[in-house]
């Protein structure tokens, strides 16, 4: 497997889950890549102050209304919209269940970079609790992702908890409930442990695989992995991704272990 | 038995017309109209007429309270999730917590509640009266709405000639709900453009619908389901929590207006 040499890593706080241990991941990545550095920054608008407007725009404009449309960016997103994101960039909210295009995203995002960063060798994760989907060509509709990956990366903690399925009998039972109109929620103590939740303490571990997808998403052009017990496992199924992030016996496959060490 | 007094038809008649109008002429003119009298549009009601202001809601049936009286599947159980459960003690309205962070109320007494608060506080109503269109001042703000009597808006147009009046106001709340009149009204007028309200998903519904709650053009404010529906977000199950709150910051908003 040919690989890339990293010159750093960068993870920005684009308002995560509080749940999420930020922190952590700088650690972890050393421990596991030795000397490439690692940078956490806070909100990545820092940096563009005056052009808080502007981006607040660009966010209200990519929202997937209708899951069987494919969006095209408005131009004139609503005002209320528009005061939404900006209190979002502003930090004045971490409100989330707006459905974002995940490839949009990743443009404003990539945005954001300076460009002196703006280099092959630069792994850019942008941590966040945006709700974002990508459009499915085969189906003609929008899927809900848990990371999109390329020059920018962008993890989202809902995406952890929305975007791979629950077990089938959960949602079998979730429309009976809502059949009779029992609160769902209720459900949670049942099915406790077999997915991850908003508050779950185990977002954070969990998370530490999504990260190095994109690490290795830089370097070889592939961050998956098709070994179900390796963390680089692509999850569709939230019970995949408990065994491939938490309940393996191995943390990487020996192909990807042997990558991580070089 | 004690005697009622001794009172015609006339006098029982002269009562209803003396003080319907010289209400309606009092309020032809107001502070803020809110248009829909469900759980939002009384509770911004309520807290701006507390805060002094002048408050005419005004609601297309005979009856005000909109979707509160009944919770899901015309079950008269109502739920609240934390934190609104803060208003029912407010209000003082009965209520137990079934599981962490969801309470149950009743229907009635929650409703019939939150109506006499509005009420107390000073809240007016044009009930049985539907809206009919914006009235529109300079550079397209909102300046008053033009109503008509429900009835009218029930008969086929080719048999009534009745034409609607206009009150005004500087401020306007649509708490139409799902229906989002107000706003849909600007829609047809090219101002505005909503987006219709997108799946049901209870868990994140009543944060957004709270965080939208605001000034969607200059002089209207959308408040309760009307919020899902201009901002396409997603649709709501049968909770009333962000009801309430979007009342209460609708009336925020709208009080920063009237300064």
């Amino acid at each position: 497997m040919k690989s890339r040499r990293l010159e750093k890593i960068i993870l920005y706080d684009e308002g995560v889950s509080d749940k999420l241990h930020v922190g952590e991941f700088a650690e972890y990545l050393q421990g596991k890549l030795g000397e490439v550095p690692v940078e956490l920054r806070e909100t990545p608008f820092a940096l563009y102050p005056d052009k808080i407007s502007d981006f607040a725009k660009k966010l209200a404009s990519i929202k997937v209304q209708d899951v069987q449309r494919k969006i095209v960016p408005q131009n004139s997103p609503l005002y209320g919209e528009i005061q939404f994101e900006k209190r979002r960039i502003q930090g004045g909210t971490k409100g989330f269940g707006i459905i974002y295009d995940g490839l949009h995203l990743q443009k404003i995002f990539s945005e954001l970079i300076p460009k002196m960063e703006h280099s092959l060798g630069f792994v850019h994760i942008f941590l966040t609790n945006r709700l974002f989907a990508t459009w499915g060509e085969s189906d003609k509709r929008y899927h809900l992702r848990t990371s999109v990956y390329g020059i920018c990366s962008i993890i989202s903690t809902t995406g952890l908890v929305e975007a791979p399925a629950r077990p089938k009998e959960y949602y079998l039972l979730k429309s009976q409930y809502e059949m009779l109109g029992r609160n769902p929620s209720e459900l949670k103590d049942r099915f406790k442990g077999r997915f991850i939740d908003y508050d779950d303490e185990r977002l954070t571990e969990v998370t530490k695989g999504y990260v190095m997808q994109a690490v290795c998403y830089t370097l070889t052009g592939n961050p998956f992995c098709e070994d179900r017990g390796c963390r680089l496992y692509n999850a569709h199924w939230q019970e995949e991704l408990i065994f491939a992030q938490l309940e393996s016996e191995y943390e990487f496959c020996p192909r990807h272990s042997e990558l991580l060490c070089k | 038995m004690e005697k009622f007094s001794p009172v015609g038809e006339k006098e029982v008649t002269r009562a209803i017309v003396t003080e319907f109008a010289k209400q309606f002429d009092e309020y032809v003119e107001s502070d803020c109209i809110i248009i829909g009298a469900g759980p939002s549009g009384l509770m911004a009601g309520r807290n701006l007429s507390r805060a002094g202001k002048k408050v005419l809601i005004v609601e297309r049936n005979n009856y005000i309270g909109g979707g509160f009286w009944i919770g899901g599947y015309l079950m008269n159980k109502v739920t609240i999730r934390h934190p609104a459960e803060r208003v029912l003690d407010e209000l003082g309205i009965p209520y137990k917590e079934v599981t962490e962070g969801l309470f149950v109320s009743d229907g009635p007494h929650a409703c019939s509640k939150l109506i006499a608060s509005a009420c107390d506080a000073g809240v007016k109503f044009a009930n049985m009266t539907v809206f009919d269109d914006l009235v529109l001042k300079e550079g397209g703000r909102v300046c008053g709405v033009v109503i008509n009597f429900t009835p009218v808006s029930a008969l086929p147009r080719e048999i009534t000639c009745v034409d609607p009046v206009a009150i005004e106001s500087p401020v306007v709340i649509d708490a139409t709900g799902h229906d989002a009149q107000v706003v849909r009204k600007l829609e047809e007028r090219g101002l505005i453009k909503t987006n219709g309200f997108g799946a049901m998903w209870v868990e994140r519904s009543e944060d957004l619908v709270v965080e939208h709650t605001g000034e969607v053009h200059p002089g209207l404010i959308v408040a309760g389901m009307a919020v899902t529906t201009t901002y396409g977000l997603p649709r709501m199950g049968p909770t009333f929590g962000a009801m309430l709150l979007s009342g209460e910051v609708a009336a925020k908003v709208a009080l920063q207006n009237l300064k």
